[in-house]
C-alpha cells in the first residue's frame, strides 16, 4: 500500500516538475482565464443583468474551457517522445498511473480555478467574504470530478486522428452534473446564503468526483493496453 | 437470391405502410371543419403528422441503410 | 446460433415489427379516443414514449455488452454493442424530434429544459462520441476498447445527469403508466401505448439482429482479406 502511494507520488512529482520547468500549461490556462473574463465583461450587459447574478455561471464555464485546454495535453508530451510506453511498461499498476496523472492535472487546474475566481472578484467586484472557504471546497470538488473524466478521455482522444478536438464532444455531455451543481452552489455562496442550502449540491459534487475517480482508475487500463 | 427477395418483401411492406399513412392523413384532414373548430386545434394535426412521419421515416432510413450495407458486403464476399 | 438463423430471425422480427407498427399507426389515428385537455396533439405520445423506451433499452444494451466485451474479449459482444448503439441513436433521434413537436402544443415552446428530454439529448451526444472514437482511432482493436470505455462511463454518469437535470427544472408530465396506485391512463390509450411499446421493441430487436449479422459478415470479410494477403 505504501509502495502504491510512493509510485503515485513519484509520477505526480515528475509531472509537476516538468510543468514547473516549462510552465506551458499554467501560463496558457491562466492567460485564457484572464482573457475570457475580459471578453465576458464586454459580452454581458451591465445594465440589464447584474454581474452577481451570472458570475457563478461565467466562473464555471471559464474553468471548464480552461481545463479542457490543459487536460487535453496530459499525454501530449509523453506521446511525442515515446515516454508513455516507458511508464506503461514499468511495473507500476495502471490505476496508480491514472491517479497520478489526474492529481497532477488537479493541482494545475485548481490553481487556475482559484485564479479565475480571483480575476472575477477583481474585475466584477464580487464579494466572496466569509464563504471563501466553502467556494474553494465547491470548486475543488468540481475540478476533481472534471480532471478525473478529462484525464481518462484525453488518453482516449490522444490516440485518435481528431486529437484534442474530440475531447469536448466526449467530456461536455458527461460534465452537465458538475456544471449544474457547481454553478448552483457557487451562486448560493456568492449571494451569502447559509451552508445548509448548498449542502445537497456539495454532496452530489463529491459523489460525482468519487464516481469519476473510480471509473477512471478502473477503465484506464483498457485505454492504454496494446 | 433468397435474401434479396426478403429485402424486396420488406420494402413492399414499408411502401404499403407509407401509402396507408398518407391515405389516413387525407381522411383525417377531410373531417368536418366544425369538429376541428370545436377543438380549437387546427394546427396540432400538422404536428402529429410530422411526428408520425419522422418516426416512420427514421425507421425506414435505418432499414434501408442496413439493407444497402448488407448487399454491398455480400457482393464483396461473393467475389 | 448460426449466422443464417440470426439473419432469418432478424428479418422475421423486423417484418412483424413493421406490420405491428402499421397496426399501431392505425390505432392511434382512428381507434384511440382523443385526450380531453391536450386534444389531438397528445397522440404524439404513442410514438414519443415508445421511442424513448426503445432508445434507453438500446443504449443500456450497448453499455452492458461493452462492459462484457472489456471483460470477456469476445468479438461478438463488441458487434452487439455497436449494433445496439446504432439503434439507440435512431430511436433517440425519433424521441428528440417528436418531443418538441408535442411540447410546442402542450407547453407553447419547442424546447424546454425538461429533464428527460435533456437526458436523452446528452445521451445522444455521448453515443455520438462513441461512434467518433470508434471511427477515428487508428488501430481498430483499440477503437473498440476506447468506444466501450465511452459507453461504460456514459452509463455510470447517467444517474448523475438524471438527478441533476431533474433537480434543475421539471415541467414534464408525471409518469402515467408505472405508478404505485396503478396506471391512470384510460384503457384504450393504455392499450395503444402498450401495443406501440411492443411494436417498437420488436422492430428494434429485429433490426438489431440484422445489424448484428452485418457486423458478422464484415468480420468474415476482414479475415478473408487477411488470409488473401498472407
Amino acid at each position: 500500500m505504501r509502495n502504491y502511494f510512493a509510485q503515485i507520488g513519484a509520477i505526480l512529482w515528475k509531472d509537476l516538475r516538468v510543468e514547473l520547468r516549462t510552465r506551458e500549461r499554467l501560463i496558457t490556462m491562466g492567460a485564457f482565464a484572464v482573457l475570457a473574463a475580459i471578453l465576458f465583461n464586454y459580452a454581458t450587459d451591465r445594465v440589464g443583468v447584474s454581474h452577481e447574478d451570472i458570475a457563478a455561471g461565467l466562473v464555471w464555464m471559464t474553468i471548464v474551457f480552461a481545463g479542457l485546454l490543459g487536460v487535453g495535453r496530459t499525454f501530449h508530451l509523453e506521446a511525442e517522445d515515446g515516454a508513455l510506453q516507458g511508464i506503461l511498461l514499468s511495473p507500476v499498476p495502471k490505476d496508480a498511473i491514472f491517479l497520478a496523472k489526474a492529481l497532477s492535472n488537479f493541482v494545475l487546474l485548481y490553481i487556475v480555478a482559484l485564479l479565475v475566481v480571483a480575476v472575477f472578484m477583481l474585475f466584477f467586484g464580487l464579494e466572496v467574504g466569509s464563504s471563501a472557504g466553502m467556494i474553494a471546497l465547491v470548486i475543488g470538488l468540481g475540478v476533481l470530478g472534471f480532471v478525473a473524466l478529462g484525464t481518462l478521455f484525453s488518453a482516449i482522444s490522444t490516440g485518435t486522428r481528431m486529437g484534442e478536438t474530440l475531447l469536448p464532444v466526449l467530456v461536455f455531455p458527461l460534465l452537465a452534473p458538475v456544471v449544474i451543481y457547481g454553478t448552483s452552489a457557487t451562486s448560493q455562496f456568492l449571494a451569502g446564503r447559509p451552508v445548509t442550502e448548498a449542502e445537497g449540491s456539495i454532496k452530489m459534487l463529491a459523489a460525482f468526483a468519487l464516481m469519476a475517480l473510480f471509473a477512471g482508475s478502473w477503465l484506464f487500463r483498457f485505454v492504454v493496453e496494446d | 437470391m433468397n435474401r434479396n427477395e426478403s429485402l424486396c418483401g420488406l420494402l413492399s411492406v414499408i411502401t404499403l405502410l407509407v401509402s396507408a399513412i398518407t391515405l389516413s392523413a387525407q381522411e383525417i384532414s377531410e373531417l368536418p371543419g366544425a369538429q376541428l373548430a370545436a377543438q380549437g386545434l387546427g394546427r396540432p394535426y400538422w404536428h402529429v403528422f410530422i411526428a408520425y412521419a419522422i418516426a416512420i421515416g427514421l425507421v425506414f432510413f435505418w432499414v434501408v441503410s442496413i439493407g444497402r450495407r448488407l448487399s454491398q458486403i455480400e457482393k464483396k464476399l461473393g467475389n | 446460433m448460426s449466422s443464417k438463423k440470426i439473419r432469418l430471425g432478424g428479418t422475421a422480427l423486423a417484418m412483424i415489427g413493421l406490420v405491428w407498427l402499421g397496426v399501431v399507426y392505425w390505432m392511434s389515428f382512428f381507434w384511440v379516443s382523443t385526450e380531453v385537455t391536450q386534444g389531438v396533439a397528445q397522440r404524439i405520445f404513442y410514438v414519443h414514449v415508445p421511442a424513448a423506451w426503445t432508445s434507453f433499452l438500446a443504449f443500456g444494451l450497448a453499455a452492458l455488452t461493452s462492459a462484457m466485451y472489456l471483460w470477456l474479449r469476445d468479438e461478438r459482444l463488441d458487434r452487439a454493442a455497436v449494433s445496439a448503439a446504432e439503434g439507440g441513436m435512431v430511436f433517440a433521434t425519433i424521441m428528440l424530434a417528436t418531443g418538441p413537436l408535442w411540447g410546442k402544443i402542450a407547453w407553447g415552446t419547442y424546447w424546454t429544459w425538461e429533464p428527460r428530454l435533456t437526458l436523452t439529448l446528452l445521451l445522444w451526444f455521448i453515443f455520438l462520441g462513441y461512434f467518433l472514437v470508434r471511427s477515428s482511432t487508428e488501430n481498430p482493436e483499440k477503437g473498440k476498447r476506447h468506444a466501450a470505455v465511452v459507453a461504460i462511463v456514459g452509463a455510470l454518469d447517467i444517474p448523475f445527469i438524471h438527478l441533476s437535470v431533474i433537480w434543475f427544472r421539471s415541467l414534464h408530465p408525471e409518469p402515467v403508466v408505472i405508478k404505485a396506485e396503478g396506471p391512470t391512463l384510460p384503457g384504450d390509450m393504455l392499450a395503444t401505448l402498450l401495443m406501440s411499446l411492443g411494436a417498437f421493441t420488436a422492430l428494434f430487436l429485429g433490426l438489431f439482429l440484422l445489424r448484428y449479422s452485418l457486423e458478422n459478415l464484415r468480420a468474415e470479410l476482414d479475415t478473408r482479406s487477411r488470409h488473401a494477403s498472407v
